[in-house]
């Protein structure tokens, strides 16, 4: 079991030192020519090799693609070649030992599982999964989305086209695609917002349009209105309690006041008795 | 005293000679008082009190909202056993095996008591929380189309409209069919658990106009929360279910006949007032504590093990069937109606404890506030709203202010967050960008209870600090303005959302000053909420353990305590709580915990009431019908027949026993009469279950049918009598008589001289009318009047 052991740390060293690999490499066959009955380490340790080759890949891919979020779309492949490898990983076995139990829940720092989790995690956070239709292991493209991003790309590229001119003319002009754009974007989710479900590369989308409409552009100043009525509606309602009290309070049948209950007490009765015998 | 005693002895000859011709020409007490002009009142006996206790001018009349009144309608309910023949007879025949049984009918009470109240308060959580959905998507949906086309009044007269016909039935209920089910219900229960029997509080007419009632409120928009009502629902369901029977239906299913005494009962409603709290926190030993604070006289231990039980089944069938109901059944961890959300143990240091005492400080004030205001309210509803449809009126006009305060916060503050950050279930857009909400709309457009989870949980920058002091103030003063209306709606979930706000106010103040400290605004706005709560409502015990319950975690318990403890501080030093305010106005004559300080110089002879009406043992019908409708007292001694001898006059009579004006009455109903005993009730079963089968509600001596021929009749009233009642000697002092009282939970004390003769009566308002108050660091005692009309 030791010499598991020191296999393992060998290949963490390897992960976390990229640049000392050749040289772990050069140790690697060493060590398995030291002991050859343990053939199936082999076949763990290339399978790790590209599963951490796919978990940089995907890495690399989703810090680029941070800003504006295009992780979904364009990491899919790194995702998909990176979920792949970790199932093997997890799958493989040899001679009835399995490669997870050789190199995951060894340690405390368990690396293998916490860069997955981390992964998965982006992964799932940003609804990535929604974006397409999974079959068998392999995504395609929801339709959805390609509609989406067809009504976006004509948005964008209208605001783009009138950039130079007044934006009460850009608002005109793109009001209708970005009407269209909206009203699609809320027949995605179910509470409107997109936060339950909908993938986030289409609500970061969505939120830039959105900002570049009403904040850039200002197309939403239209909403701001006087709205006259209402006010005087809410200062009539609000002045009904007051009549109201003041009308009860002036106008109201006065109730009598509640009168004292005499109390029989002792003292009473001996001073009543006392007040009578000497009338008699 | 030396003085008055020695009167005692050279007047009480002709005093009681006087008594014994009025009691034949059948004057009643109070007539006979009212009559009583040509003898002079002497104008220092009504100013003096008894025992030079203060006591204000001689009023005839009393001022409106004073609180110095005990109202003479409320009765007291009897803890005392009566030991008669027939409860003699019925523990002979049963023995051991119906203790047994006994016990095992009271756990199963306590589990149905424990289910039932939980399904009632999933019924009325689902309805609210579905009613609300539905309004408030309607309203969005109007707000979406209208905010375009510059006609914003037409979802506001919506939102008006739609709040007004909610509350106007929710309303209608409360001031027509009972207006008992009116408020929290807290304050009633309280009186309840005193041994004070307030009318028609725990019928199942009650129930449900206050299921129906707080569900109204809540989703009709009114700043009012459901927990003070789900609490009386437990109360009630408790009464009903340990009686077997029910009244208004007229239907008696002949079980539990052994738990219908007012003792009984009143253990199964403090359990079932814990299961009820339980229930609306998720707080199963809040419950428990919440009785012990709030209510109960006595208390021991197995009572205490069954209320747990109570409080434990209550939450966890809560939590079940809201998790069946939210689609993931068997989850047994969706605790209470209010769920402040689990909030992570906050660290706090040392340093940070002055911060919570200037919160528990801001607290008491403005809970003090809050109470002055809504007792000034109180006071002018009872004095110019007298007529049920003027209050219907008064809550529909809140109903259309709270909208018109909420959409107007919307309109004028247009504080807008980016969609998405928090959870917001209904974001309304209205003036803000595309891809922004209303924050004030978020706040509004939800149930308050889901409001005060925003306040607690949502980041630091949610809130802007304009918008919030508007919110604290305009809040503050709806609640108070709602609380007292003729809807049932309670009063912790707006002071919590108060409270929470201002809290988070301050976190975002304390921020500013120090910037260089990452400063959590959860806990601030939690201590906020609790300060705000406990300065109204001045519980201290089992609201800390409400909170941490609620908040589920038990590190927060040193921050709550410290600021409750100095909320309620300074609360007192202003006024009392709000329930004891209602309570005081009401005129109900509750017992403190402790009798008044500095009054063993009160002796019984001033504190009982004089000329007492008596039975012999044995009795004529007529007297006793005659004395039932006379006078309005419902415990009578029973005495020894006065000697024969006519020359020498019997001052006072000798003590043989207590009855009851319901024994009696249920004695009449059955003609148990001497002349007919081989007749009429031979074949009548005479035992302890003829007095069950008519509890709680006696028929009155009005309503009795009674006969010329039975007038004539006699009764022996020594086999339903209580042999052996409680006395105590005339010279007993004041504490004592009070914690006889307190502790065996009595409601009439015969006080006897030293020959065991009846020379006076001690009941509850005798004893209540004494009361302290200590208010701005004073303190001192006085006499309290009583009035028949309040």
């Amino acid at each position: 079991m030791l010499k598991y052991v020191v296999l393992v740390i060998c290949f963490f060293l390897k992960i976390i030192y990229a640049d000392l690999s050749h040289d772990l490499l050069t140790v690697q066959p060493r060590l398995n020519s030291l002991d050859n009955s343990v053939p199936y380490s082999k076949v763990c340790f290339e399978i790790l090799n590209a599963f951490a080759e796919s978990a940089s890949n995907f890495t690399f891919c989703s810090l680029i693609n941070a800003r504006p979020i295009r992780l979904c779309e364009n990491c899919e492949q790194h995702y998909v070649r990176f979920h792949d490898k970790y199932k093997e990983l997890k799958d493989t076995a040899v001679n009835g030992t399995s490669c997870s139990s050789l190199l995951m829940s060894q340690d405390r720092l368990n690396v293998i599982q916490h860069y997955h989790d981390s992964i998965l995690g982006i992964w799932d956070k940003g609804n990535c999964n929604d974006c397409f239709v999974w079959s068998n292991e392999t995504a395609t493209v929801k339709n959805s989305t390609t509609r989406f991003y067809k009504l976006f790309n004509a948005t964008m590229e209208c605001i783009v086209l009138n950039m130079a001119s007044e934006k009460t003319i850009v608002c005109e002009k793109c009001m209708q695609n970005y009407l269209q754009l909206d009203e699609f974007y809320k027949t995605l989710s179910k509470d409107k917002i997109g936060v339950d479900c909908v993938c986030m590369d289409i609500v970061d989308s969505m939120n830039a349009t959105r900002s570049i409409w009403s904040k850039t552009l200002e197309c939403c100043v239209l909403r701001k209105t006087p709205e006259v009525v209402f006010l005087l509606c809410t200062g009539l309602i609000s002045f009904l309690p007051i009549l109201f009290y003041i009308t009860v309070r002036f106008c109201g049948p006065i109730r009598d006041l509640p009168n004292i209950l005499k109390q029989s007490r002792f003292k009473q009765t001996i001073l009543r008795s006392i007040d009578s015998s000497r009338i008699h | 005293m030396s003085n008055s005693s020695t009167e005692i002895t050279s007047e009480c000859t002709s005093d009681t000679a006087q008594l014994i011709s009025n009691d034949e020409a059948s004057t009643s007490n109070y007539a006979e008082l009212n009559q009583t002009t040509d003898i002079q009142e002497s104008e220092e006996d009504d100013l003096q009190g008894s025992h030079g206790v203060r006591r204000r001018q001689p009023i005839q009349k009393i001022e409106p909202g004073s609180m110095n009144i005990l109202s003479a309608k409320y009765e007291s309910l009897d803890y005392d056993t009566c030991e008669n023949h027939l409860l003699l007879d019925e523990e002979r025949k049963r023995g051991y095996p119906f203790i047994i049984w006994k016990d095992i009918a009271r756990w199963f009470i306590v589990l149905l008591i424990g289910v039932i109240t939980a399904l009632i308060a999933f019924i009325i959580d689902i309805c609210i929380e579905e009613f609300s959905n539905i309004k408030y998507e309607q309203l969005k949906k109007s707000v979406d189309k209208y905010v375009l086309l510059d006609e914003l009044y037409i979802p506001y007269l919506l939102w008006v409209l739609t709040n007004i016909s909610i509350v106007f039935f929710g309303s209608m209920l409360v001031a027509y069919i009972e207006p008992v089910a009116g408020g929290s219900g807290i304050p009633q229960v309280k009186c309840y658990l005193n041994g004070v029997k307030v009318p028609r509080v725990v019928r199942i007419k009650t129930l449900f106009v206050k299921a129906v009632g707080v569900i109204s409120a809540v989703v009709g928009g009114l700043a009012g929360g459901k927990e003070g009502p789900m609490i009386h629902c437990g109360a009630v369901v408790a009464a009903g279910i340990s009686q077997g029977k029910s009244t208004t239906f007229n239907k008696d299913f002949k079980i539990f006949q052994y738990f219908r005494e007012d003792h009984e009962k009143r253990d199964f409603v403090s359990g079932g007032a814990a299961a009820g709290v339980s229930a609306a926190f998720g707080a199963p030993i809040g419950g428990v504590l919440f009785s012990l604070e709030e209510g109960t006289s006595f208390w021991n231990q197995a009572l205490t093990w069954r209320t747990f039980f109570g409080t434990v089944v209550s939450t966890f069938t809560l939590n079940f069937a809201l998790s069946a109901y939210h689609g993931h059944p068997g989850d047994l961890s969706n605790p209470g109606l209010l769920n402040l959300g689990k909030m992570e143990p906050f660290p706090f240091q040392v340093y940070e404890l002055p911060v919570f005492i200037i919160f528990g400080v801001i607290g008491g004030l403005l809970g003090a506030l809050w109470n002055y205001i809504n007792y000034k309210l109180a006071v002018f509803r009872m004095r110019y709203l007298g007529e049920p449809w003027l209050r219907v009126v008064e809550a529909c006009l809140v109903a259309a202010v709270s909208a018109t305060c909420g959409f107007l916060m919307m309109f004028l503050l247009n504080d807008c967050r980016p969609l998405g950050e928090d959870p917001t279930k209904v974001p309304l857009q209205l003036f803000c960008a595309d891809g922004e909400y209303n924050a004030m709309a978020a706040i509004w457009f939800q149930t308050p209870e889901a409001s005060v989870r925003s306040f607690l949980h949502d980041p630091m920058g949610s809130y802007k600090p304009g918008s919030l002091v508007i919110f604290v103030v305009s809040y503050f003063l709806l609640s108070t303005w709602t609380f007292g209306l003729a809807v049932s709606s309670g009063l912790f979930i707006p002071n919590l959302l108060t409270g929470a706000a201002w809290g988070r106010l301050m976190a975002i103040w304390i921020q500013y000053a120090i910037p260089s400290m990452s400063i959590n605004p959860a806990k601030y706005a939690l201590i906020g909420a609790a300060a705000q709560l406990g300065g109204v409502v001045r519980m201290t015990i089992s609201l800390t353990v409400i909170i941490i319950e609620t908040t589920g975690q038990i590190s927060n318990a040193l921050p709550i305590i410290v600021t409750l403890v100095v909320a309620k501080w300074i609360g007192d030093f202003f006024n009392e709580g709000i329930y004891d305010i209602l309570i005081q106005l009401a005129g109900v004559p509750l017992l403190p915990w402790e009798p008044p300080p500095l009054a063993h110089n009160i002796y019984a002879s001033e504190v009982m009431s004089h000329p007492v009406f008596t039975l012999r043992t044995v009795e004529n019908v007529g007297h006793i019908v005659e004395m039932l409708k006379v006078v309005t007292y419902s415990g009578f001694p029973v005495v020894d027949p006065p000697l024969a001898d006519e020359n020498e006059v019997t001052t006072y009579k000798r003590l043989r026993g207590m009855i009851l004006r319901s024994q009696l009455i249920v004695l009449i109903q059955n003609k148990i009469y001497n002349e007919n005993a081989n007749t009429t009730w031979s074949n009548l079963k005479v035992d302890m279950n003829m007095f069950r089968k008519e509890y709680p509600r006696f028929a009155s001596i009005e309503e009795l049918d009674i006969s010329e021929w039975e007038l004539t009749c006699t009764i022996d009233l020594r086999p339903f009598m209580n042999p052996s009642p409680y006395t105590l000697p005339h010279r007993a002092s004041l504490p004592r008589l009070f914690r006889l009282f307190r502790a065996l939970g009595l409601r009439h004390l015969p006080i006897v001289n030293d020959v065991n003769e009846v020379v006076g009566m001690v009941t509850r308002k005798d004893i209540a009318r004494y009361r302290v108050w200590r208010h701005r660091g004073h303190m001192g005692m006085e006499e309290l009047l009583l009035s028949s009309e309040i």
